[in-house]
């Protein structure tokens, strides 16, 4: 009897181990990217946008591949008052969450109050609470710190409370502080999702009122319900976030019936091993992976039988890279700059200050290396710091690439000829892993070094929290930093790569008084026209000026089975591919054939 | 023994708490701003890192820091892991189960498989068996275990598409994941049988084959290697010598007599070879995409991820104590010349 039991046994055994691909309803996407958080006001990483994008819902959104045209979601209307300063919407009325309870106004209001209450430091709040609130963007603990009084409190309050109105149950209305262009694109981002305040509040969230505010302010909401519980409208539901893989089903009240999704069930896996990911495609069992680098998908993924590999020259992501040149280094125990002088053994704390500086630099860059070696020649060069798509991105900007004779002349002719004589030493810093970094490094110090025996440059790696601390610490001379955009607008980027108040431009000491003057006219008007004008100019300026040096932006790429389409995609394509999306494509329109 | 047990248990609160205090020192050891790496994942998130660091209390003292985290351990909250981006406690509640699953299939086979092998060698010394055996142990002992999971990942999953990656079919996860099936256990075999459906049990068994292979293939060698050098010791002693003159067949004379005997090593090792499979084997689980501890705690300790390196630091610290006390009191059972006094 017992020999039977084990016979059955493995016979069930066997015959199970013949393998089923994914399912026709089913749609399996395997990823290394874990989510952060499923709330939205919490959530600040691409990982987790890509999935709070197909749960929750925004007033408005991208349309099919465009940065520039928008499609109504949760809302039907707006309208921006002739002074830029106040936003009203017209909501659907037929909208319900995925609890039953029916969408209004007041569902807008509370996720707009609690994203400028809660507001965590590495949260994307900042950037509503600069045009809704103001309080450099910052909640109100950490800008008032410990000697907040109650009259901060109650003037903090207000603001938020002022902030967003319900003229009725389906009318809302946004005031800002002052005239902000970008404002409207900025609701896009998830962090601008509706929230079903009823469920959220019963289950132990923010109350909605004053009562309870302060005791929210810069709360941390990965302990909160909504970090792994869904409250939005979307077309599909979260069944279960079990901290790395997200379960997902269609909404069978989704507003929207004439987009019906044809998957019933996704499944986003986080499969932390590229070589698993593969083998999982080439066995049928993924529709979607992830592939890290360019050199993996020329050798191991093309021609593979059952999947296709989709790029475009336009797929060019909605972020930007490049070297910045620290004007300002922090020069107390930093290693990294010798001895600090100007001696042949170091470099001063304002050794990029001098523009020639920056220029022999730009000029030692061999952008067509690191577009061959790195990126397998997929990759265009840019103009400015700035995504070519985004309007106001000028392609006729000239571009630095690698001329010795020229980098020679301005080294020549920095710090009045002493640096040529004295010759310098310094030290380039990447984190442990990062290929640009290290490539950029590696290609500059090649270059300078062989310009002048008396230039000397050292290659540093240091583990992520050592480089941060550096970073935060402003002792790094030179150094690749990135951006990707929050929002599709110019201002995302050239305000923090330029502005002198900017994130990044403040942290190299960069100042213009043109350049800081061009921005703030190209943020305050609305004129797309004289927008593009002014940022190309800006672009210009950046190029005369170069105190960041952009870096050849990779042409992007998706692995897909091959039986996986999207609807609206572009003529010849399977799929389309918003940069602004980041999961690229919306699962409510993935098709499998 | 009783006295044996409740004094070693005794010993774990002490031990437990030199662990934590050992780890908050080396943490002290690094800047405010370091320990908050975990936090920032690139420049753009950090654009407000002072908030975050006065968010999570990194920049107050060593004694500060201490006792708060003394404290909400004593309230049963070993803190928030950013890797597992859920609490501490909830994260070992849920990949514990996948761990010990693994750590039971991983563990029987290998130290059978060995035990069998060493047994043989040491029988047949220096004959083609014994050679044989040798070979195949000094080619597990060598192969990495990264290795030999990704080429059986190529092969059997890849080219003959058999077995699967992760726990479960997708149509089981899916129906876990809807809450259709009761978790008792949190181990996929054994919920399978409690909820009475054998296809979630053979779909697990399924999915154990290649890491079963694996860890069989490259530890089994170990066990192997020190089971036949202490076995050939045995055999060659007066009191087998003796059973053999009295008459006993081979059989009893080698399983009974000689083996019993030097089984006492391999039950050290079997101890902390189970300890650490229960921590999580981190090439096993990341190839085959199992959730387990080892997927968690490393990239944990990397990333500086600190409630979840100390979390794990006491389990394993938990773990490896009991497992030394459970071969402790082996040593008992196999050899009674072994007193617990």
């Amino acid at each position: 009897m017992k020999k039977h039991l084990l016979k059955i046994l493995a016979l069930s055994l066997v015959g199970t181990l013949a393998f089923a691909a994914t399912g026709p309803d089913t749609y399996v996407q395997m990823t290394y990217g874990e989510v952060d958080s499923l709330d939205p006001a919490q959530a600040y990483d691409t990982a987790s946008g890509a999935v709070l994008e197909n749960i929750y819902e925004t007033l408005y959104t991208y349309k099919g591949e465009s940065i520039t045209e928008y499609e109504p979601v949760l809302a039907t209307s707006y309208k921006i008052s002739d002074d830029g300063k106040t936003y009203t919407y017209k909501l659907r009325h037929d909208v319900l969450f995925h609890s039953g309870n029916r969408m209004t106004c007041r569902d807008v209001e509370y996720s707009i109050k609690r994203l400028l209450v809660t507001n965590p430091g590495d949260s994307a709040g900042w950037f509503f609470a600069e045009s809704l609130i103001g309080y450099d963007g910052v909640n109100a603990k950490d800008y008032f710190g410990d000697k907040i009084t109650q009259a901060d409190k109650d003037k903090y309050w207000a603001a938020i409370d002022n902030s967003v109105k319900c003229l009725d149950d389906y009318t809302v209305q946004f005031h800002l502080i002052k005239k902000d262009p970008s404002f409207f694109v900025k609701m896009m981002y998830t962090a601008g999702s509706v929230l079903d305040s009823k469920y959220a509040i019963a289950n132990g969230e923010w109350s909605g009122t004053k009562k309870d505010w302060f005791s929210w302010a810069g709360k941390d909401l990965r302990s909160g319900f909504l970090h792994n519980h869904d409250a939005g409208t979307g077309a599909y539901q979260l069944v279960k976030w079990d901290g790395k893989d997200v379960y997902a089903k269609r909404f069978i009240g989704y507003w929207d019936f004439a987009h019906k999704a044809q998957m019933e069930n996704i499944i986003i896996k986080v499969v932390d091993e590229q070589a698993t990911r593969i083998q999982a495609l080439k066995a049928g069992d993924a529709d979607r992976i992830t592939v890290n680098d360019r050199a993996t998908l020329e050798t191991q993924i093309r021609g593979m039988a059952n999947a296709k590999v989709l790029e475009s020259d336009k797929w060019l992501g909605a972020g930007a890279r490049a070297v910045f040149f620290n004007q300002k280094i922090a020069a107390k125990d930093n290693k990294l700059i010798g001895s600090g002088k100007l001696d042949g053994k170091g470099i001063p704390a304002d050794f990029f200050k001098d523009v020639n500086v920056r220029k022999a630099f730009a000029y030692s860059f061999n952008q067509d290396a690191i577009i061959k070696d790195l990126y397998l020649g997929k990759a265009v060069p840019l103009t400015m710091a700035l995504p070519p798509s985004f309007l106001g991105y000028d392609p006729n900007i000239p571009i630095y690439n690698l001329d010795p004779d020229k980098a020679e002349a301005f080294f020549k002719k920095a710090y009045g000829g002493k640096l040529w004589d004295t010759g310098f030493s310094m030290t380039i810093v990447y984190n442990t892993g990062n290929t640009i970094r290290k490539a950029v490094a590696e290609i500059l110090k090649e270059n300078i070094e062989a310009l002048n025996p008396k230039f000397k440059i050292s290659v540093k790696a240091m583990p992520w929290p050592q480089f941060l601390a550096a970073y935060k610490n402003g002792q790094l001379p030179a150094l690749v930093l990135g951006w990707g955009a929050d929002y599709a607008d110019p201002d995302n980027f050239i305000y923090v790569f330029y502005h002198s108040n900017g994130y990044y431009a403040k942290k190299i000491g960069y100042s213009n008084p043109q350049m800081d003057k061009l921005i703030e006219e190209a943020r305050s008007i609305t004129d797309p026209k004289k927008r593009a004008a002014l940022y190309s100019k800006i672009g210009y300026l950046a190029h005369d000026d170069v105190p960041v040096l952009p870096l050849p932006r990779p042409t992007g790429w998706m692995v897909l089975a091959k039986n996986v389409y999207t609807k609206g995609a572009p003529a010849g394509m399977d799929v389309y591919n918003n940069p602004m999306r980041s999961g690229s494509f919306l699962w409510k329109d993935i098709i499998k054939k | 023994m009783t006295t044996f047990i409740v004094r070693r248990l005794l010993q774990l609160p002490v031990v437990l708490l030199a662990i934590s205090l050992v780890i908050f020192g080396m943490m002290q050891f690094l800047s405010p701003t370091e320990r908050a790496a975990t936090y920032a994942k690139s420049e753009q998130q950090a654009q407000h890192l002072d908030a975050i660091i006065r968010q999570y209390n990194l920049d107050k003292g060593f004694l500060v820091q201490y006792g708060t985290w003394l404290k909400q351990v004593l309230h049963g909250n070993l803190g928030f892991s950013k890797q597992s981006h859920e609490p501490v406690l909830t994260t070992i509640r849920k990949r514990l189960p996948v761990s010990a699953e693994l750590a039971l299939y991983l563990f029987f086979p290998t130290l059978a498989f060995g035990i069998w092998m060493g047994t043989m060698a040491a029988i047949h010394r220096d004959k083609l068996i014994d050679q044989i055996v040798r070979v195949f142990a000094i080619i597990g002992w060598s192969l990495p275990t990264y290795v030999m999971a990704i080429w059986l990942l190529a092969v059997l999953f890849g080219q003959l598409h058999c077995c699967g990656i992760g726990r479960v079919d997708d149509a089981i996860a899916v129906q876990i994941a809807e809450g259709k099936l009761k978790t008792y256990t949190g181990m996929i075999t054994l919920d399978g049988i409690l909820n009475g459906r054998w296809d979630v049990t053979l779909s697990g068994l399924k999915h154990l084959v290649m890491p079963v292979i694996t860890y069989t293939f490259v530890a089994s060698a170990q066990i192997m290697r020190v089971l036949r050098s202490s076995m050939l010791d045995v055999l060659n002693s007066d009191y087998v010598r003796t059973a053999r003159a009295k008459g006993l067949p081979e059989s009893v004379v080698n399983i009974k007599h000689a083996r019993r005997n030097a089984i006492i090593p391999i039950i050290t090792i079997a101890g902390l070879m189970f300890a650490f499979l229960l921590e999580g084997s981190f090439f096993i689980e990341i190839i085959f995409n199992f959730h387990g501890l080892g997927q968690w705690s490393v990239p944990a300790a990397v990333q500086l991820d600190f409630p979840a390196v100390i979390g794990i630091a006491l389990l394993v610290g938990f773990s490896v104590s009991v497992a030394n006390l459970i071969v402790d009191i082996l040593y008992g059972i196999v050899d009674p010349r072994i007193s617990f006094q």
